[in-house]
């Protein structure tokens, strides 16, 4: 266990990319049709996730897909496909529940994504990322219970810990930071209208610092269409950064589950955290 | 990534489409008496971006397709016939611009006005429609294939026209078209046009790469739309380069549902089907967007 996390010199930079599958659940959980201008979800299936595999690909990187249940549920093929070019499905939420839950209600639903994914898989999920950044103490409880490694929604560093949870701090689950209003597109296409070079310019510029300080870089996209990437233009800057961080010595590419064994192997690296 | 479907030669088909968006805009947060200052935007793209429009896109040689209401019809028919005259496609944007959900039982009545009212002044029924706010009710596409209309354009779904099968014996296609491309989000926003043309080029070219459909969505209005003379000169740089590029080919909405309809693809189903049984056991959630600080 170390005072703050230090990752070895065995390799210069640890790169994990996320694509958060967002299908319709992202409508339909908040009772929304759809349909017409509420169809950016129905993009992910049909064109984002299969451009988005063969651009990974071509790349020959690792990433993670994080899917909600209920998408999974509607576009199993597609799910199938992820897990058969090699990437890791990883859990985010039933319905892509953008809302505080109760213990109860939160902990079925973790449990019904799980039996979702892992029925449609054949084999274990390893990690969590919670839809829109909700969490709770109970979540970490029900997620190690469901055997999952790591959890990748908190917001509170750069770098991968340890976080300590129960009522003496008795237990642990690997967390991998993230940070949705850099490391994403949605704020740059939602918010921002930012031009695709312009975004990646600026992840660019993120990867530079990152680089030469923390060594760890978490990047997450959406295949939907609207506030998303998965249109062709927001493709190839994905593809570009990819390009550029591969160009730099030392850089190794892990998807989330593989990372998570990584830190889970080499505990003497990390931190650990007991939020109060 | 899947084959393209455009014939011949064409890599790319960019489909320039007009939402007018005219007083029936303004209506929707003001009254018939104050219609004047603020709200009045509307009337400056009739009054002062036609002409522009129509002027730049003949001078282009491009025909657009305009999605027009019953009652911005009903105010401005000359518009509408200029705009038939230089050779655009008119289609429908329905009754007035109250979204279709919120109609009901009125939702049928509401867009055979907006069919009806066109035919009479175009003198031709509308083949396409484009929903106001893009909002669809479970039963629109049904309707729109039962009162004759050949294509919808209202979903932001695909990177290619496809077709829909709303009912067991109907077909609709559908042009989808992608937010990026729409002027009205990037100019609500406030962004300068040329931030607008460095997006849309970006979003052109690697839609052209990948043989997509370029569906550029316009409008008319003073404040968020392209015909400001400065705003209708970068748009026109934007589309002679457009048309520059090799393979390159305009074609209206019309044109793009005759090819879609004519394709050997098979329909797909009611898009909401689905999803009808969870929705009607979930709860409306949609002001839950996420919101600057």
């Amino acid at each position: 266990m170390a005072m703050h996390t230090k990752l070895p010199d065995e390799f210069r930079c640890a790169v994990t990319l996320g694509v958060d599958f967002d299908g319709p659940s992202h409508e339909v959980g908040r009772g929304i049709a759809p349909l017409g201008t509420h169809s950016w979800g129905r993009y992910s299936a049909r064109c984002g996730i299969p451009r988005h595999i063969e651009m990974l690909t071509r790349q020959g990187v690792p990433c993670t897909f994080f899917v909600p249940g209920y998408d999974a549920q509607c576009h199993p093929d597609t799910v199938r496909a992820i897990d058969a070019a090699g990437f890791e499905v990883a859990a985010h939420g039933y319905l892509h529940e953008a809302w505080d839950l109760g213990a109860e209600e939160e902990t079925l639903l973790l449990h019904r994504t799980d039996e979702i994914l892992r029925d449609l898989l054949g084999k274990p999920v390893l990690g969590w990322r919670s839809p829109s950044g909700r969490k709770t103490a109970n979540t970490m409880r029900v997620l190690k219970a469901l055997g999952y490694l790591y959890d990748s929604s908190d917001k509170d560093y750069d770098l991968p810990y340890r976080l300590r949870f129960g009522e003496a701090g008795e237990d642990c689950i690997l967390e991998l930071p993230n940070n949705t209003y850099s490391l994403d597109d949605f704020p740059f296409f939602k918010f921002s209208f930012t031009p695709p070079s312009e975004v990646l310019a600026q992840w660019k510029s993120e990867f530079d610092a990152i680089y030469a300080s923390d060594r760890f870089m978490v990047l997450t996209v959406h295949p939907r269409s609207g506030w998303g990437s998965g249109t062709p233009a927001r493709t190839w800057i994905l593809e570009q950064m990819i390009s550029y961080m591969k160009e730099h010595a030392g850089v190794r590419f892990f998807s989330s589950g593989q990372f998570a064994r990584w830190c889970i192997d080499h505990p003497q690296h990390l931190e650990e955290v007991r939020v109060p | 990534m899947k084959p393209h479907p455009w014939p011949g030669d064409t890599r790319c088909v960019v489909f320039v489409s007009v939402n007018f968006d005219a007083e029936a805009f303004d209506l929707k947060t003001t009254s018939e008496d104050r219609l004047y200052g603020r709200f009045s935007y509307g009337r400056y793209g009739v009054r002062a971006g036609l002409p522009r429009l129509v002027n730049m896109l003949e001078r282009r040689s491009i025909a657009a397709t305009a999605f027009v209401t019953a009652s911005d019809a009903v105010r401005h028919p000359d518009a509408i016939r200029v705009l038939r005259d230089a050779g655009h496609e008119i289609a429908s944007r329905g009754a007035n611009l109250t979204p279709l959900t919120e109609l009901k039982d009125k939702e049928r009545d509401a867009l055979q006005e907006g069919r009806d009212v066109l035919a009479r002044i175009a003198g031709r029924p509308p083949r396409g429609f484009r929903a106001p706010g893009g909002e669809l009710g479970p039963r629109s596409l049904a309707l729109l294939a039962e009162l004759g209309f050949a294509y919808d354009s209202s979903f932001q779904d695909d990177d290619h026209p496809y077709v829909i099968a709303p009912t067991g014996s109907t077909r609709l296609a559908e042009l989808p078209t992608v937010q990026a491309l729409d002027d009205s989000f990037v100019f609500s926003a406030r962004h300068t046009h040329a931030r607008v043309m460095k997006i849309w080029r970006e979003e052109f070219d690697a839609l052209y790469r990948e043989n997509c459909l370029v569906p550029l969505t316009l409008h008319l209005r003073g404040d968020v739309g392209s015909t400001r003379a400065a705003r209708i000169a970068a748009l026109e740089e934007l589309l002679a380069y457009m048309a520059s590029r090799p393979g390159v080919r305009f074609m209206t909405g019309g044109q793009l549902a005759d090819l879609a309809l004519a394709s050997a693809a098979s329909a797909e189903d009611d898009p909401l089907a689905p999803h009808a049984a969870t929705l009607a056991v979930t709860p409306y959630r949609g002001d839950l967007a996420v919101k600057p600080i």
